[in-house]
């Protein structure tokens, strides 16, 4: 006859964060190279991404340039107002 | 006013009579305060309090020292009745930064992208127009010749 055992479940929970978007609007003041210039700076893009977003941003009035955590999405807005585009940032859905 | 690159990639302004050393001076006085435009960014992240204590006071510093920047680099030049402002690679941010800085103030002030007809508008409306163009070529040959390679 087998010896009981006796087996344990451990609970876990995972714990997922919202992730946040951050968003370049259209203006009519900084230059579509410059938009360019910036995203392939801040965000590490290859030109043909940058230059997608950025035309993007100018048909549209605005676009998502990144997903992810919080604090990042902050640290990304921060470099984008550096660089003086209007930029913000919001929870994706 | 001629504006040429240089061997070093950077750029050479050339005023060639008192309006343009004009035109010149004016992008620090265009730029006006650089926390409006700080405050203006921070805006946009709604009622974020810990945005408008920790971020805007860096981002005021940074404008502001790009506009005494260019204030400095002018005045200097005058003063020294330099023939040429040089632009060094590694300062072409700053001058940018302080044009478009100046840029996004004439707009705030006069919404001149919007003027359809700006030869009949006012004459301070005109001239800030004029500005704008000005600044904008030098952004475009500061794009095209020093920070398209960086």
């Amino acid at each position: 006859m087998p010896s009981p055992t006796i087996s344990k479940k451990a609970k876990s929970s995972i714990h997922t964060d919202v992730p946040w978007s951050v968003l370049v609007l259209d203006d009519p003041v900084n230059l579509m190279s410059y938009v360019t210039i910036i995203l392939k700076r801040v965000f590490g893009y290859s030109e043909e991404r940058a230059t997608t977003l950025m035309m993007e941003i100018h048909t549209s009035g605005r676009a998502i340039v990144w997903t992810g955590a919080k604090e990042r999405a902050e640290f990304y807005v921060q470099q984008l107002h550096g660089s003086q585009l209007k930029s913000t940032m919001e929870k994706s859905v | 006013m001629n504006v040429i690159p240089t061997l070093e990639g950077g750029l050479s302004i050339e005023p060639e009579n008192d309006a343009d050393w004009m035109v010149l001076a004016a992008i620090s006085t265009d730029i006006g305060r650089p926390s409006h435009l700080a405050e203006s960014l921070a805006g946009l992240m709604g009622d974020d309090s810990e945005w408008e204590e920790l971020v805007v006071p860096d981002l005021e510093q940074n404008f502001n020292v790009q506009c005494r920047y260019v204030q400095e680099a002018v005045e200097s030049a005058r003063e020294q009745s330099l023939r040429a402002i040089f632009i060094k690679a590694h300062n072409a941010d700053k001058w940018y930064g302080a044009l478009n800085q100046a840029r996004l103030s004439l707009q705030a002030r006069y919404d001149i992208h919007s003027l359809d007809n700006f030869e009949d508008a006012p004459a301070e409306l005109r001239s800030a127009h004029f500005r704008d163009r000005f600044y904008l070529t030098l952004q475009g040959v500061l794009l095209e010749y020093v920070m398209g390679n960086s």
